[in-house]
């Protein structure tokens, strides 16, 4: 017999589980949270210099003045924040479109390859990020950074304005092109999850199709538009890669690319300034989606098994389409790869001749006469660019562990507390990261880790840091999928093994975990792809001894050396892509599951 | 002797309800006791509190004279130190297991021997007809197959209580008529005290030893399943038990007679005189009688509905405004409209007060 105290703490572990995450991540997003806020009012140790007769760590409103008030606050942060806005709105758009009308089609017309399309349509989402703005440069390049002109010119003749070549336009294409997987997932499985009985009414009271189309099946799915709208929106935002490689040459900044030219350099303050500015936009938007969408989303799961409409024929436009959609996916994958890939064995960037042909980059020796890279060996053999390629592997493999394990801990402990007030916490705790957009993460963090803080040292520049800040960005989709595979197994196969006696520790291994062991796998797989491709989040805390394989493609683009920068992303992609599919042949996960809203 | 003692048993999931009050009961060794009620009067949680899954709020619950809970002394004995086995309504079967898996899971984290296992196995599996079935994965079998593998999981572990929660609630009904009879079999074969959680009046009638009768967390009437039908302590009690429903009627109440519209039905003794005198009638279909002719003790009718059921004949009839179900097999049925005349028996009419509570 035991006491009734003891059997509380010990069997049901969630309350303990539920406090010490509560615990842990207060620590680790709230404080830094605050930090970050503290940082916008005191003077840095470079930023004395700039406000007369200030001591460091002196009080100031200075940098509000400067970055909402002063002459220079449209260069600091109006413009910015314009540029911001345009992109964020017409990627969205773009990727709604793109998306929305993809998924259309595979669901509701007789479209021939719809499980092709619909593998392929996940892809671009699975790319970093930047590699399309990268092969963009190498297409559309013109003379503006020097060097020579790109493989656009080089078939056509045909120079690329500054507009196309650079700036908001590129920036906005090539963003809607990575993000509109979501807007695909969202739409099409809300068209999937309609009643079909729903539209089957509408069509025996004399609805046309397109009728139905307008007034019973998109208001139906416009939560789930709306969704996709502001997802896009939010995750814009926080991107860094992109529009620091297309915006840089003709010197146009967002918020992102803002923050970092001002944290890095010698305005820290503006930095953090612009980072707060970026999360309050950020919830904004989640807000709004949370407020517009999430009281009436709860129609849309109204499901019901009646037969299904009959798919819309395309008669001899069947073919057609479907030949116009793969043509288009491949423009997305396939072309921006080989581009890349074409830079990497070219010696002298932009002459595509057959004496041009080189393995230089990939196996040459660091060499001060051979192509560009003075003093670099190529990407296989360089030491540096394989530690980093190292660190990056070690990392996402470091994260999707430490993730996983708290997907599962967390979920149990959420679903396991559900109703109480310390389950509502850890949930909305856990779910925080998900509104600070990535870059801005970053820079709270390092506003919590740069300097010692009671007993924790300076973290900055280790490599624990960046499996801090990886591990909380990804954690709300670990939780999600921890809650969503707790929910599935629901109390009753948990308490038959407390009844034979199964202690709590025996009960997660042979029993939750087996169970939804592909969810949870799936949970794992998401931080570790993203992780691998991941940039804005990193950019801020990475030093010259922790570089990973994306920061470090970064520092090759800035001295102009692209076939390194290329082939480092074009490693990356193939890794990606392959794990991808590896973990699909073996678990049967698809990435799909991990990712939605 | 483990009888299973509830002592003022109380239990609040939030602090303004209670799911079940002050409940006290005796649940005797080898009885196969029916906790019976409609959803969310608190029978599960109350099965839950024995098998230790839940924790009461207040009392005591005592297993073969061992103290299992105590709110007041804080003792607890680990639900699975209680000897007893638990078949939960959604079977709660581990999908990643095989049948033979899931069934020695208990077995062998209690490390018990190989050999052991083995015989264990082979006992119930043959018992429960699984024995063609071991190598299956759950997801493979019918759910009268996937209950049979969810008791024989509780009986390897050979407990001395056994505890279905709604158990037959998953199955269709010819299915359910036969794991009726199967569950009866086991209960004499194992002499297992069972306590059983239902909403079906009828599984319980047919099943039980013992039924106890929830409501809103109280406890109505514990007593033997025709002891409840007979002599319901209330008009919930009458009102719950019994298919289709109690007639009730409005009466009014004398000393020693009751007069129900017009008619004077003298009573078998007395009653005390702080009875109220406007009551409830409760007459079961089957204690009215229904004929052609006017007789004493009768009052005339009319059918306003046939209800044939192949062995019975049930009919809606129409006295004073008033509608009654009533069961009357007769060589010549009824039709609609036909001018009856209804007799009732008064040694089995039951008669409630304004409370509900039982008068006789």
């Amino acid at each position: 017999m035991m006491h009734l105290r003891r059997w509380r703490v010990y069997s049901t572990p969630e309350r303990i589980l539920s406090i010490c995450f509560i615990g842990l991540l207060a620590y680790l997003v709230v404080i830094p949270l605050f930090l970050m806020i503290q940082e916008t009012f005191i003077v840095h140790p470079l930023e004395r210099f700039q406000i007369p007769g200030s001591k460091v760590n002196d009080f100031t409103l200075a940098h509000w003045y400067r970055f909402f008030i002063s002459d220079s606050a449209y260069t600091f942060f109006y413009r910015p924040l314009l540029n911001t806005l345009i992109i964020s709105f017409g990627l969205s758009i773009l990727a709604l479109l793109i998306g929305g009308g993809l998924a259309w089609l595979v669901v509701r017309t007789d479209l021939p390859l719809k499980t092709t399309i619909s593998n392929w349509a996940v892809v671009p989402y699975i790319l970093p990020s930047w590699t399309l703005a990268l092969a963009w440069i190498s297409l559309f390049k013109n003379d503006r950074i020097g060097g020579e002109k790109g493989i656009f010119f080089a078939l056509t003749g045909v120079e690329t304005s500054d507009w196309f070549a650079y700036g908001l336009f590129p920036i906005t294409i090539t963003l809607a092109l990575h993000y509109f997987p979501f807007a695909f997932l969202l739409i099409g499985g809300a068209l999937r999850n309609i009643d079909a009985q729903l539209e089957e009414s509408a069509s025996l009271v004399g609805a046309g199709r397109l009728a139905i189309l307008r007034r019973i099946t998109i208001p139906l799915i416009l939560p789930s538009i709306m969704a996709a709208f502001l997802l896009s929106f939010a995750r814009g935002l926080g991107t860094f890669g992109t529009p620091a490689f297309l915006g840089g040459p003709v010197r146009e900044f967002v918020l992102s690319t803002s923050l970092y030219g001002n944290l890095i350099g010698q305005r820290p303050g503006l930095g953090y300034l612009a980072a707060l500015v970026m999360i309050l936009i950020g919830m904004l938007v989640l807000y709004m989606d949370h407020k517009m969408v999430g009281a009436r989303r709860s129609f849309v799961t109204v499901s019901g098994k009646g037969s299904r409409l009959g798919l819309i024929q395309l008669g001899k436009w069947r073919w057609i389409t479907a030949g116009l959609v793969v043509l288009f996916l491949l423009s997305v994958i396939a072309v921006p790869l080989i581009a890349l890939a074409i830079d990497t064995v070219m010696l002298i960037p932009g002459i595509y001749a057959w004496d041009n042909l080189t393995l230089h980059y990939w196996i040459g020796e660091a060499s001060y006469s051979v192509g560009l890279g003075t003093g670099e060996a190529g990407i296989l053999k360089n030491s540096k660019i394989l530690l980093a390629l190292k660190n990056t592997f070690t990392l996402a493999f470091v994260v999707a562990l430490v993730t996983g394990l708290m997907g599962v801990l967390v979920g149990y402990a959420i679903v396991k507390k559900r109703g109480t007030f310390i389950a509502k916490s850890l949930d909305q705790l856990s779910f925080l990261p998900y509104l600070i957009p990535s870059i801005a993460l970053g820079a709270a963090l390092l506003a919590m880790f740069a300097v010692p803080r009671g007993p924790i040292p300076s973290l900055h520049g280790s490599f624990l840091l960046l499996v801090i800040v990886c591990s909380v960005s990804a954690l709300p989709y670990a939780v999600k999928a921890g809650i969503s595979a707790m929910r599935q197994i629901g109390n009753e196969l948990e308490e038959a093994a407390v009844m034979v006696g199964a202690s709590w520790w025996l009960r997660m291994r042979k029993i939750i975990v087996p169970i939804q062991k592909s969810t949870y796998f799936a949970g794992m797989l998401l931080p570790f792809i993203s992780v691998t491709r991941e940039l804005s989040l990193v950019i801020l805390l990475v030093t010259p001894t922790n570089q990973l394989a994306t920061t470090i493609s970064l520092l090759f683009t800035d001295r102009g050396w692209y076939p390194y920068t290329n082939g480092i992303v074009f490693l990356l992609t193939i890794v990606v892509v392959g794990c991808t599919i590896l973990s699909r042949r073996i678990m049967g996960t698809s990435l799909a599951k991990g990712l939605g809203g | 002797m483990p009888d299973i003692v509830l002592d003022n048993v109380s239990k609040s999931f939030t602090k303004q309800t209670h799911a079940v009050e002050n409940l006290s009961i005796v649940i005797p060794d080898g009885s196969f006791t029916t906790l019976l009620g409609p959803s969310g009067c608190g029978k599960t949680t109350t099965l839950r509190m024995i098998a230790g899954l839940d924790l009461p709020t207040a009392g005591e619950i005592t297993i073969g004279g061992a103290v299992v809970f105590s709110e007041k002394s804080g003792a607890f004995v680990h639900p699975s130190k209680r000897n007893l086995g638990l078949v939960f309504q959604s079977y709660a079967l581990w999908p990643h297991l095989t049948v033979k898996e899931n069934i020695i899971f208990g077995l062998e984290i209690n490390s018990v021997s190989k050999n052991e296992i083995r015989t264990r196995l082979e006992k119930v599996a043959v018992a429960l007809r699984l024995d063609s079935l071991l190598d299956r994965y759950t997801n493979e079998l019918s759910g009268g197959q996937q209950q049979r593998v969810a008791i024989a999981r509780v009986l390897i572990m050979e407990p001395s209580v056994l505890l279905l929660d709604e158990p037959l609630s998953n199955l269709d009904a010819t299915l359910r008529m036969e794991m009726r009879a199967e569950l009866k079999r086991l209960h004499r074969e194992t002499g297992a005290t069972i306590i059983y959680v239902t909403h079906d009046q009828l599984e319980a009638l047919t099943m039980s030893t013992h039924i106890a009768l929830l409501n809103s967390g109280e406890l109505q009437q514990f007593a033997a399943p025709l002891d409840i039908y007979e002599k319901p302590i209330n008009q919930f009690a009458a009102d719950f038990l019994g298919s289709p429903r109690i007639n009730l009627v409005k009466a009014t109440l004398n000393r020693d007679s009751l007069i129900w519209n017009g008619l004077k039905i003298a009573l078998p003794e007395p009653v005390s005189p702080n009875c109220p005198n406007e009551v409830l009638l409760g007459l079961r279909a089957e204690e009215l009688k229904l004929g052609r002719a006017a007789e004493k003790n009768a009052l005339a009718g009319r059918i306003l509905t046939v209800l044939p059921t192949g062995a019975d004949w049930f009919y809606q009839v129409e006295v004073s405004g008033q509608v009654l179900t009533i069961r009357h097999n007769d060589a010549v049925p009824f039709v609609y409209d036909d001018p009856v005349y209804v007799e009732l028996n008064p040694s089995s009419i039951k008669v409630f007060d304004d409370l509900g509570k039982a008068v006789l």
